[in-house]
């Protein structure tokens, strides 16, 4: 070992109290909770078979994924454009706009969810006013349905999508713009080749939060999807609680913990994951 | 999100309590008899030799008084012993996870006929010792089993709002289902329990006999009307959907359709006929550490008519005990789901069928909701 290689080392030494104290208290607890995919019913792996075999566990995933794309792809839209309206506004209206995008963050999921069932619902707001004006005649179901589920799961989204996106766009050299446009390239043109390819990197590493955030989503499902969706995490809850299955549980578990990191394992060819989560480039 | 019968009475003792219509003792009281309360500060370890008993329920306004009622009657006829209350929410996952740990902490669990089958043929929960219960402190075979017993009762009734059948209401589970003579959404409960129940009884099954459910008629009979219906996780969830109108009838638990009738003035109406009546059972985890005092404690809760009317006077969950009937005032009557005159009118929602069945009709009923 290089001198320079043994001072390294010090320094992890640093880090092993921490990493004793999660693998002790979190790793491991976790590790056992999924190995139970194995052992229960019977030994083996029963319960992965279900993934080929029950319609209702492949439905549940088809579920998920279809709320999980349709999310991610409307969150990163309207997370673009306002990150790049953000980026592109002085630094004082920035100010502005970030406090705008960071404050629903801080409102509990619970409240949201609840929000925007009065919002919503048959005699909500948006009925309501909808009706007075006559546009429609009769009240439209924009919730209890994955409609509603999507709704609320997009606006909790936004700000995940903007804060990568924004940060990437940030860091791209207005004089490129500039120098495209001397260079006889229109508006559109300057953002379809220059600024567009410049700001892929954060786009793409807000899709990767946002989407593996709403493989997880709880509460916004359970309270606006009127019972009748039902996405990975409290299919999970049912199995371990109510239907006492925890092997077929702590499959789901595992086959989410699973995904999640694959996904991760992808996107780091992709995207430097390490700026992704706010480490120094 | 699903939520229980007692985590809702807890949901609605604490509204009750806040808009004064019942005051805090009485409150205390009802909580107390459904056994909702803890002591304040219960002891962990019974340094003085007393001999301490813990109840596990679903939580709410639970860090008072306990001891005054479910637990000072059983300590004052047994000295020595004390009663706490533990607010973790006994579900059926964490019973067994509890007893399968090997430490087990909890006595007597609030839990349902049907978990308590489940749980009993997991070996994760003890027999009733009928030595000391006493069946005849019931007043049927449902509220006593064998791996649980009832100090209350409830059940899912049909309720409906009367603003939308000015040319005459619903009167049973056909009719639930006849979307041509009663449009609109329906209301269910996401669970298989009481709902196919229901189905069955619409299907014309005679509801004396409607045991064993005939499970894929009823199955498919749902799934009729599934796109018609919006379906309720928690009780003030059932609530919320009547009353604003979202859904015209539906099944829901009788202390909030008792709630909707008397907050609409009467828009909202239930009826007691085709109801499906469930005991509120009681289990004890295995290898409980209070061991034969656990059931004494139970036999004590079955045994007590007079908490078990406070109860229903404060919530509506009905008194389990054969003499609590006629000590119900008048006007509490109507809401008694164990009054001879409502009782006659449902069915006895039978555990251990359920039990037997649940896991995969639940399973079912999800995959049809959902699907």
């Amino acid at each position: 070992m290089t001198p320079k290689g043994r001072h390294a080392a010090g320094w992890w030494a640093l880090i092993i109290p921490a990493l004793l104290l999660m693998t002790a208290f979190y790793i491991a607890p976790i590790l056992q909770v999924l190995a139970i995919s194995v052992t229960e019913p019977q030994p083996g792996l029963g319960n992965y078979e279900r993934l080929f075999t029950s319609e209702s566990v492949q439905r549940v995933i088809g579920t998920t994924l279809r709320i999980g794309v349709i999310t991610t792809a409307i969150a990163l839209l309207l997370g673009y454009v306002l990150a790049y309206r953000i980026a592109m506004s002085g630094p004082k209206a920035q100010r502005w706009w970030l406090l705008a995008v960071l404050v629903p963050l801080w409102i509990s999921v619970l409240v949201r969810a609840f929000a925007w069932v009065t919002l919503l619902r048959r005699q909500g707001l948006v009925n309501q006013g909808l009706l007075a004006t006559g546009v429609i005649d009769q009240p439209l179901a924009l919730v209890w349905n994955e409609l509603g589920i999507v709704i609320g799961m997009v606006h909790y989204m936004v700000p995940y999508a903007v804060l990568p996106m924004l940060s990437s766009m940030r860091e791209i050299d207005p004089r490129v713009l500039t120098a495209a446009r001397g260079l006889g390239a229109g508006r559109i043109r300057t953002f379809l080749r220059v600024f567009l390819p410049l700001s892929l990197p954060g786009l793409i590493a807000a899709g990767v939060l946002v989407f593996i955030f709403s493989l997880g989503f709880y509460i916004t499902p359970a309270l606006l999807g009127g019972g009748k969706t039902l996405m990975v995490a409290e299919w999970i809850k049912l199995q371990i609680l109510d239907l006492i299955r925890w092997g077929l549980g702590a499959m789901m578990a595992t086959v989410l913990v699973v995904a999640i990191l694959a996904t991760l394992a992808v996107l780091s060819r992709l995207v430097n994951l390490r700026r992704l989560f706010g480490a120094g480039s | 999100m699903s939520q229980s019968f007692h985590e809702d009475c807890i949901d609605l003792a604490r509204r009750a309590l806040q808009r004064g219509t019942v005051d805090r003792r009485g409150a205390l009281r009802a909580l107390g008899a459904l056994g909702l309360l803890p002591l304040a500060a219960p002891g962990k370890a019974s340094a003085q030799g007393a001999r301490e008993l813990v109840i596990v329920n679903w939580g709410g306004i639970a860090n008072e008084g306990f001891g005054r009622f479910y637990g000072a009657p059983f300590e004052a006829a047994n000295p020595g012993f004390k009663v706490a209350m533990n607010s973790t929410g006994p579900s059926a996952g964490r019973i067994k996870g509890m007893v399968e740990s090997g430490s087990v902490t909890w006595d007597l669990c609030d839990s349902s006929a049907s978990s308590a089958r489940v749980l009993g043929k997991q070996n994760l929960v003890a027999k009733i010792d009928y030595s000391i219960v006493k069946k005849s402190d019931a007043i049927s075979e449902a509220f006593t089993l064998e791996y649980g017993a009832a100090p209350y009762s409830f059940s899912s009734v049909l309720a409906y709002d009367s603003a939308k059948f000015p040319n005459g209401p619903p009167q049973n589970w056909a009719d639930f289902w006849n979307l041509q003579k009663f449009p609109g959404t329906r209301l269910l409960r996401r669970d298989a329990l009481a709902v196919l129940d229901a189905a069955q009884m619409a299907l014309g099954k005679d509801p004396a006999n409607l045991y064993p459910l005939d499970t894929r008629a009823c199955l498919a009979k749902l799934r009729e009307i599934r796109r018609n219906a919006v379906f309720w996780a928690n009780g003030s969830e059932s609530e919320q959907f009547l009353r604003t109108g979202e859904a015209v009838m539906g099944q829901i638990w009788h202390t909030r359709a008792k709630v909707l009738e008397q907050e609409t003035n009467g828009r909202i109406k239930f009826i007691w006929n085709q109801g499906l009546l469930q005991a509120g059972i009681f289990v004890i985890p295995r290898g409980s550490p209070g061991g034969v005092n656990t059931q004494r404690l139970l036999a004590s809760m079955l045994a007590n008519p007079e908490p078990q009317v406070e109860l229903l006077k404060f919530l509506g969950n009905g008194p389990t005990n054969p003499r609590a009937a006629p000590l119900v005032p008048a006007d509490f009557r109507r809401f008694n789901p164990t009054d001879p005159e409502n009782a006659k009118l449902q069915v006895t929602l039978n555990g251990d069928w359920w039990g037997d069945n649940y896991t995969q009709l639940n399973q079912d009923v999800v995959d049809i909701i959902t699907g």
